[in-house]
């Protein structure tokens, strides 16, 4: 009675959050919300879901097609509860205020009912000029998105270009076609609204120097990633638009459109064109011909992301990408050959001229009219460059409160810190409203399970017609006569669509009639379809367990399509293998544990702060242990942002907010010493206090925050001399001692100190707006001091471009010097010199100087990784920062489930990027936090005791390091740390352990019966 | 043998493989229906005597398919696979049989092109070859006791 109050007060507290964009950035935001049970709307304009990565052929820095990997997590079960995907759907009003929002949504009309739309393409075959079809993702059909063949349901009807909507309605079997579909308009009530409206890529052909739009071999970035896309318009086959054939020489122009100040530039630099022009001209050498030469001409090589400085020496030294230095003038098109010649300028000021077969404009991001108008509409400030204005401490916070924001239309940015600050946004999202603990519905509107242990068998087998997708191919009806004759076959049925409302209700009174305790459907890809028709006998009383999907449709009708003798042969046979692997299946458990609900949080610098502030504002008991006998960590010794706020008051804010919560136990000088349990139920063993007191935590998450250190190499005269500092300490006397630099007369800073070397080739990240930040205020205070900054890249991305601009045009100096030619500080009589090479000048200038501030930027808190990362099996970079599960998609999570990280310990960021991503690790920790326990799934290996002769093989086979011998003298294995993967399995020469779902015997009987039983 | 049709077992994992062969059908490419997939989690489960029984059973060549080399969903199970593949070839060669019966194949989920073009080729190969031993001894058998 309790769980059914709980259901009723959940469903009227529980108001939505309304997320605008379904790109990558809003399913992740929705996503995470769904996972923590929170309602969700999603809705975009365009037909179909998946934004700008739908197009993307790979991505970097894994060169995959990433979303292969993690697609399969978009057809987990809580979605369905809670995610109300709306696409052709927009904004039109929002009133009220945080909390209490009111949205007005107009939804256009698609012609088709969805519900009934079984994605044949019978009507895009028949009408391709009236039925569009947009490559996207479907979320009920997780595939890969790369190929608009597998986002079936993204069909919709353009009704203008249709003639005949009667013949249109007749194609279509199902009867999906709605010729009166109407624009709707509702209302919906929401806590909070989160926008991930994207942006778009600039369009070249504006620009009159580089022929875009009128020479065929110059395409734009993603023009040519949809070449080299087997989804494109060359079937995945890299050639010339203008002769179809393979290129030989191909260049990349860097920052068109971009960091420019003509007609039909922005300022702001785009922050991904350099990655992705080094991706594409790797893949292009690796999956092409070695042999395509490959030239970047860019200004500024920034590679400033996790790893992404070892990316761009791949392409450098292994991949022999060339890389001029030059912001090219033109192109000019040979009419005959249709090559291409670019004129440019070295930095020695020469110019040159080279002929090349295809060129490809790196463009970056713009933010299109109607996204202003939807801002408008939402009543949020935009900045100078019409992108979302968010508060300078929390970068998913717009102007208005309750709005929040994720992804490109916040600032230019890659996939990864789109997922971050989508995580971050969907966790403020959810502070807009109480959290509510996971009352699962669906479980609850199922009857229960029926036992079929001692039963006979009793199969029941559907086969499916997907209306002449399968029927039109071959023959059902035989096959229905033929699953009929096989044993233990009770009820052998043609099923129209198995998969329509009506076939469902059909089966589930089949089962139910005729006590079925074993199905077999025959219909389509049990990757899209089986979870449903694991519903439907959860629905009918059966385990979810006893049904096999039998694949006739994209197995065989379709690619047998013109073989119909040798497909229904095939057909007969799949179905038999069916049949008898359904045979042996058995009623399994879902896994399931109780959650523990606190948080551990490690590190107090503002990164632990800021997550541990926002998991106990959720109601989360969280211990914030740090080592240090005070927070704040690294921040602390920062005063000014290089926006110009107050570092320090920021803090002390959010130190005293940290201590007086009462959800917070804040636990200083402290170490952790010892790590057990599971996902969920984490126990760890710290000693606290000076006299090192033990204590157990229980804890369901954990995350690191242990941030890194300030890099100190010992390198140009660090400490030999009071006017030789750190970027860091000049930070201090800036604030702190405005005569000292009233007084100087020449400052100089040097770069990359101690980073992108041969031992830390990584970018520190942080340092180029550190260096201009700095160089800003000293000019502030002092305007007649000359400043000499001396560079290899400046590293301004995004909007610090802004700040790189004004110290130019302020008079700071900025000089380029190379790895091999490092500039050299002499200090003679008291007198600090530095000695550069001058590319430009040509000669050697030497600069006597009163402060030389060196940029060392960070490195990883090594000891403190390794100590971590061997007490939680967490994996490390090579520079022994934390390593995440996957670089792209999952940038907070760790391999294990329910450790997250953040803020520096991932890897160098400013304190604005790791508050984001303090709140994203907050908001992952939620999605397990928000549930009473968590599933781990059923195909988990078991051991059979007797049988294992603890021979460790499946200890040395596991790639995840779980099975263990225990004290019994056997093998065992957690199933709530088991992937279900089944090497260990395969590789048991004893055979004592078996991979539910997948059990030897099931697999044997479908193969006994493969050929033997037929004939 | 002009009118050989042989049978051929995949194992395809569901992460790459068998997502590949739903591409190549979404997308109507051809390959020989000869080829019936088995699917498993990640190539890494299969067994020796998965392999074996395939064999036994009367498949003319099998062949196992997973994800790229260091793509795999599972860390290393293909490679473990590949590595299975040529154990049982070796035992396969002790048999005296054509070790290119068996063959470990890698593509990823989007490469439906692939998949269909790898079950042509494989489908050719045995054709060449000709029925598996095992149909060989099981037709002389079925002879001998007609005799």
């Amino acid at each position: 009675m309790q769980k059914l109050k709980d259901i009723q007060q959940n469903k009227s507290n529980n108001k939505s959050v309304l997320v605008i964009g379904g790109g990558v950035g809003g399913i992740r935001a929705a996503l995470d919300l769904a996972e923590s049970s929170r309602n969700v709307i999603l809705i975009d304009k365009s037909y179909s879901i998946g934004g700008l990565m739908t197009q993307l052929d790979r991505t970097f820095p894994t060169n995959n097609c990433d979303l292969c990997t993690v697609s399969p997590h978009l057809s987990e079960n809580t979605r369905q509860i809670h995610l109300d995907i709306q696409p052709m759907t927009q904004l039109e009003q929002l009133t009220g205020e945080a909390g209490n929002f009111m949205a007005t949504l107009v939804t256009e009309p698609r012609y088709i009912d969805m519900d009934k739309c079984t994605a044949c393409g019978e009507c895009y075959k028949q009408f391709p000029e009236a039925v569009r079809f947009t490559p996207g993702l479907d979320p009920r059909a997780p595939t890969c998105m790369r190929y608009p063949q597998a986002t079936p349901y993204a069909f919709s009807i353009d009704m203008e270009k249709v003639i005949d909507i009667k013949a249109l309605q007749k194609v279509c079997k199902a009867g999906a076609i709605i010729p009166h579909d109407t624009q709707k308009k509702t209302t919906v009530e929401a806590a909070s609204v989160v926008l991930s409206a994207g942006a778009q890529l600039f369009d070249p052909t504006v620009l009159d120097n580089f022929g875009s739009g009128q020479f065929d071999n110059v395409v734009t970035g993603l023009e040519y990633e949809r070449i080299m896309s087997a989804s494109g318009p060359f079937q995945g086959d890299l050639v010339r638009v203008s002769d179809k054939k393979r290129p030989k020489k191909v260049a990349w122009i860097q920052c068109v459109g971009s960091r420019g100040i003509n007609k039909a530039d922005v300022p702001y630099c785009s922050g991904v064109c350099c990655m992705y022009a080094l991706k594409e001209a790797m893949v292009t050498k690796e999956r092409f011909a070695e042999s395509i030469e490959a030239t970047i001409f860019y200004m500024d090589m920034r590679t400033y992301g996790k790893d992404y400085e070892l990316y761009f020496n791949q392409a450098k030294n292994d991949y022999n990408v060339r890389m001029i230095r030059s912001r090219p003038h033109s192109i000019i098109e040979n009419n005959k050959t249709k090559d291409l010649s670019i004129t440019y300028a070295i930095e020695e000021g020469l110019q040159k001229t080279e002929e090349f077969d295809m060129v490809v404009l790196s463009t970056g991001f713009r933010v299109p009219e109607t996204t202003i108008e939807l801002a408008n509409r939402l009543g949020i400030e935009l900045n100078t460059h019409n992108f979302t204005k968010t508060d300078h401490f929390n970068s998913v916070q717009t102007s208005r409160p309750g709005v929040y924001v994720c992804g490109v239309i916040e600032s230019p940015k890659d996939i990864p810190e789109t997922m971050v600050q989508a995580s971050a946004a969907a966790s403020m999202a959810a502070s807009d409203f109480p959290i509510a603990k996971d009352v699962s519905l669906a479980e609850n509107e199922f009857m229960p399970e029926r036992d079929v242990s001692m039963e006979a068998l009793r199969i029941g087998v559907f086969i499916c017609d997907c209306g002449l997708e399968i029927g039109g191919v071959v023959d059902v009806d035989k096959m229905v006569e033929f699953a009929g004759t096989r044993p233990d076959v009770v009820v052998s049925h043609a099923v129209g669509y198995g998969c329509s409302s009506e076939s469902m209700i059909m089966i589930e009174a089949s089962i139910k009639e005729n006590k079925l305790n074993r199905v077999v459907i025959g219909g389509c890809s049990p990757r899209t379809h089986e979870t449903k028709f694991q519903d439907l006998l959860r629905r009918a009383g059966l385990n979810k367990y006893l049904v096999e999907i039998v694949n006739l449709r994209d197995q065989n009708t379709w690619p047998h399509i013109g073989q119909p003798k040798e497909a229904l042969d095939k057909a007969f046979k799949l179905l038999h293998i069916g049949i008898n692997g359904v045979r042996k299946s058995r009623s399994l458990m879902d896994y399931t544990l109780p959650m523990s609900p606190n948080a551990l949080v490690v590190g107090g610098g503002v990164t632990g702060m800021t997550a541990a502030l926002q998991l106990a504002n959720q109601g989360i008991k969280v211990y914030l242990v740090e080592r240090d006998s005070s927070l704040g960590g690294l921040a602390k010794s920062i005063r000014k942002t290089i926006e110009g706020d107050d570092v320090g008051s920021f803090m002390t804010q959010l130190v005293n907010d940290v201590s007086a919560h009462e959800k917070i136990q804040v636990l200083t000088r402290t170490i952790i010493v010892d790590h057990s349990g599971m996902p969920g139920r984490f126990k760890t063993g710290i000693q606290s206090g000076p006299r090192m007191n033990y204590m157990q935590l229980n804890h369901g998450v954990t995350i690191f925050a242990t941030g890194a250190l300030p890099n100190r190499p010992d390198v140009y005269g660090l400490g030999t001399h009071d006017n030789i500092v750190t970027q860091l300490e000049l930070d201090a006397v800036i604030e702190d001692d405005p005569d000292k630099i009233k007084s100087l007369n020449q400052v100089v800073m040097i770069q990359c100190v101690g980073s992108r070397e041969p031992d830390n080739p990584n970018c520190s990240r942080v340092c180029c707006q550190a260096a201009i930040k700095n160089a800003l205020r000293i000019k502030t205070i002092n305007p007649d001091a000359q400043i000499f900054i001396l560079y290899r890249d400046i590293r301004t991305y995004g909007f610090q471009e802004d700040y790189y601009r004004e110290a130019r045009n302020i008079g700071v100096v900025f000089t380029r010097f190379s790895l091999e030619n490092r500039p050299e500080v002499k200090v003679e009589n008291d007198q600090v010199s530095v000695f550069v090479d001058d590319i430009i000048l040509g000669s050697k200038i030497q600069i006597e100087t009163d402060c030389l501030a060196l940029s060392t930027g960070m490195i990883a808190d090594d000891e403190t990784t390794e100590d971590l990362s061997m007490m939680f099996h967490l994996p490390r970079t090579m520079d022994n920062y934390f390593l995440e599960d996957h670089v792209k998609l999952r940038p907070v999570d760790m391999s294990v489930r329910g450790i997250f990280i953040a803020g520096t310990t991932h890897s160098p960021k400013t304190i604005r990027e790791s508050i984001t991503q303090a709140y994203a690790a907050a908001g992952r920790a939620q999605t397990l936090l928000g549930k009473k326990e968590i599933n781990l799934g059923a195909a988990v290996a078991k051991v059979d005791g007797s049988k294992c002769a603890a021979c460790l093989v499946c200890v040395r086979a596991c790639p995840y390091s779980i099975p263990f011998i225990n004290e019994d003298g056997y093998s065992q294995i957690d199933p709530a740390k088991c992937h279900g993967c089944g090497i260990c399995a395969a590789d048991c020469p004893a055979k004592a352990i078996q991979l539910l779902v997948y059990e030897d015997d099931q697999i044997l009987a479908k193969l006994d019966y493969l050929f033997g039983g037929l004939n | 043998m002009e009118n050989f049709e042989p049978e051929i077992v995949a194992f395809c994992c569901h992460y790459c493989a068998y997502t590949a062969a739903d591409m190549a059908g979404s997308k109507h490419i051809y390959y020989p229906a000869n080829v019936k997939i088995i699917r498993v989690p990640c190539t890494g489960k299969v067994d020796t005597i998965h392999i074996m029984k395939a064999f036994e059973k009367g498949a003319d060549g099998v062949y196992v398919a997973g994800c790229l080399e260091g793509d795999c969903h599972f860390k290393n199970g293909n490679t473990r696979a590949k590595y299975r593949v040529e154990q049982v070839q070796n035992i396969l060669k002790d048999l005296g049989w054509e070790i290119e019966r068996l063959e470990m194949i890698n593509m990823s989920a989007g490469m439906g092109e692939r998949f269909a073009s790898t079950a042509l080729e494989f489908t050719k190969k045995i054709k060449q070859l000709g029925p598996s031993p095992i149909k060989i001894i099981n037709t002389e058998k079925h002879q001998q006791v007609a005799d």
